[in-house]
């Protein structure tokens, strides 16, 4: 549609050029670059910072030693940041992942199987854990297994079970009914052909889209239920512990608050910005023929 | 329309069911039981044996949960493992607290939302709607618990303004002890929110129905309000019964913070102290809560566009 760009309740105005419109041109190119490095450092220091040697023992509570400080504990604040991220986001990339094997299983056989029944077996149920408040699950999981990383990981993944699931379905149908599934299947392609070769191809767009959106969620899930005591041990180094932790002493002592927060808010803000663009690249599209 | 609402009711009942099975299967599966969890330091292994036959816990599952989900149907949560005290009191005393805090959220949330997406959505890539857009993305993107972290020391602790907890605090007196809990649930949700009205704005003004309006000469009031906006708000009104997920989860965090003696408050300290009474109680109260508010949305949408109940 040629009217996408102008306000679309008045009639189509030109496009104001000026300095504005040229800075905003600009500002549009930095988020990619800007989101990679967001995203990326919290992401190295996840993943490195357990590899670098840091000094453990704890000294006085609120100090300014060492490069950040020390928390309330007296641990140092920039030796906590650095193993700490391995469970912050740990958790959630594994959820995720472990969300994706099990929907996205259940969601292409649903949509690719012939009998009606299998379909509504799989998808009915999940239709009844949808409105599940998430953190309730968790809770109740979290009274059995106690600072359990795996337990907590397994239920954020559970939860996510049901949308990803009928996500993938309703992508996978999509490009099931398509023209050329049409074709292919004319020309009598295996289903394993046409299952693997264009159908999965085609459900990875929308699935790359909602990953992005889903791990800065899983971060939150995860980072909120370790907040709130619900998870991990309260001296455990995760950054959303360490925040919890520490909050009273923000004032005292801000990096220990602020800079496992600023890393955790850069990780889902760049996740958030890059989905975003993906969601718009790929959405584009369909929006306009729906 | 009729028998749609029939239908979705009909799920919502198949739903209750399955879930006070799941919310009673997922308690009593859990690895060791209060008998034992509470009193293997103090009590010989006859003794423990002895509660667990007091407790009813040595019975089948099934019939556990036959009796359970009797004594719930008649109003009987069952008591606490430690106040001693029925489980019904303890709903009764917190629901108070949050029930305020979620309705003063979302008597903000709602229209704010819906003005911010409808002004981003019929601007679609302007000036404005990039701005608003860019500011609810990084905004989405904090937790809830970093920005009340970071407003009680601003506001509270430095400068003093807003109470920084409830404790000793009561809402009726001082109404004021509601500003950041509500400013930290707010953040979030209109974010989400409002994003979700642009989208359906933004859909519904390139449908060829609001062309042909436009074309027929529709005033642009009567368009946006009679035209676009019903079918703008489908998105929304599906997105505001999600948000209840994502406002659950910022009422746990913000009552945590604050101290308030709400639902989510006792629902942490049960599962801190493993009262699995109480943690059942809680549980199907917020899942019975969350089904009907999902009731509530699509019943809502279909009532809004009707075709909406077709295209699920």
């Amino acid at each position: 549609m040629s009217g996408r760009k102008e306000d679309a309740l008045s009639s189509p105005q030109p496009t104001p050029r000026g300095p504005l419109v040229r800075v905003f041109a600009v500002l549009r190119r930095i988020p990619v670059a800007v989101s990679v490095v967001l995203v990326g450092v919290p992401l190295l220091v996840a993943v490195l910072g357990p590899l670098v040697p840091h000094d453990v023992k704890p000294g006085m509570p609120y100090a300014a030693d060492g490069v950040l400080g020390t928390d309330g504990l007296g641990r140092d604040v920039f030796g906590l940041l650095l193993v700490g991220g391995r469970t912050a986001l740990g958790m959630a990339f594994g959820a995720v992942v472990l969300a994706y094997l099990v929907g996205g299983v259940i969601g292409l056989v649903a949509a690719s199987t012939r009998h009606r029944w299998l379909d509504e077996l799989l998808i009915r149920p999940l239709d009844v854990l949808l409105p599940l408040p998430s953190l309730l699950v968790i809770s109740v999981v979290a009274v059995g297994w106690r600072a359990s990383a795996l337990a907590i990981t397994v239920a954020v993944a559970m939860v996510n079970v049901p949308t990803v699931a009928r996500l993938v379905r309703a992508a996978a149908l999509d490009a099931a009914s398509s023209p050329v599934v049409e074709a292919l299947r004319m020309q009598r392609e295996s289903w394993v052909t046409i299952q693997l070769g264009y159908v999965g191809r085609a459900v990875l767009g929308p699935v790359a889209a909602d990953i992005g959106t889903r791990i800065t969620l899983a971060v939150f899930l995860v980072a909120s239920v370790n907040f709130l005591g619900l998870g991990l041990s309260p001296t455990a180094p995760d950054w959303a512990v360490s925040i919890s932790r520490n909050r009273e002493g923000l004032l005292l002592q801000p990096w220990s608050v602020l800079a496992p927060a600023l890393l955790l808010v850069a990780f889902t803000l760049g996740f958030n910005l890059l989905a975003d663009r993906l969601v718009h690249r790929t959405r584009r599209p369909a929006e306009v023929t729906a | 329309m009729r028998s749609y609402a029939a239908g979705r009711a009909a799920l919502a009942v198949v739903q209750l069911a399955v879930l006070s099975v799941l919310v009673f299967a997922l308690t009593s599966l859990l690895p060791g039981d209060a008998a034992d969890l509470r009193f293997t330091e103090t009590l010989s292994p006859e003794q423990v044996e002895r509660l667990r036959e007091q407790l009813g816990l040595d019975q089948p599952a099934a019939e556990r949960f036959g009796h359970w989900f009797g004594q719930v149907l008649t109003g009987d949560l069952g008591t606490s493992l430690i106040s001693g005290g029925p489980v019904v009191d303890i709903v009764r005393d917190s629901v108070g607290a949050t029930l305020v805090l979620t309705i003063a959220t979302l008597a903000i949330v709602v229209p704010l939302a819906v003005a911010l997406g409808i002004l981003m959505g019929t601007r679609e890539n302007g000036r404005l709607d990039r701005t608003i857009t860019s500011i609810t993305l990084a905004l989405s993107a904090i937790p809830d618990f970093v920005i009340a972290v970071v407003l009680v020391a601003v506001f509270s602790l430095k400068l003093g303004w807003l109470p920084a907890t409830w404790i000793g605090g009561d809402l009726l007196t001082s109404p004021v002890l509601l500003v950041l809990p509500v400013a930290v649930l707010l953040g979030r949700t209109v974010c989400l929110l409002s994003r979700q009205v642009r989208a359906g704005t933004i859909n519904t003004l390139n449908a060829d129905y609001i062309t042909q309006a436009r074309r027929l000469g529709v005033p642009r009031r009567r368009l946006l309000f009679r035209h676009v906006l019903p079918n703008a708000a489908v998105p929304g009104v599906q997105e505001l019964a999600r948000t209840g997920d994502t406002l659950l989860g910022g009422v746990l965090v913000v009552e945590a913070i604050f101290a308030i003696p709400g639902f989510a408050t006792a629902l942490v300290d049960a599962v801190e102290t493993r009262d699995l009474p109480v943690v059942q109680a809680l549980t199907l109260v917020l899942a019975v809560a969350a089904l009907l508010l999902n009731l509530l949305a699509d019943l809502t949408c279909n009532r809004l566009v009707p075709r909406s109940a077709l295209l699920k």
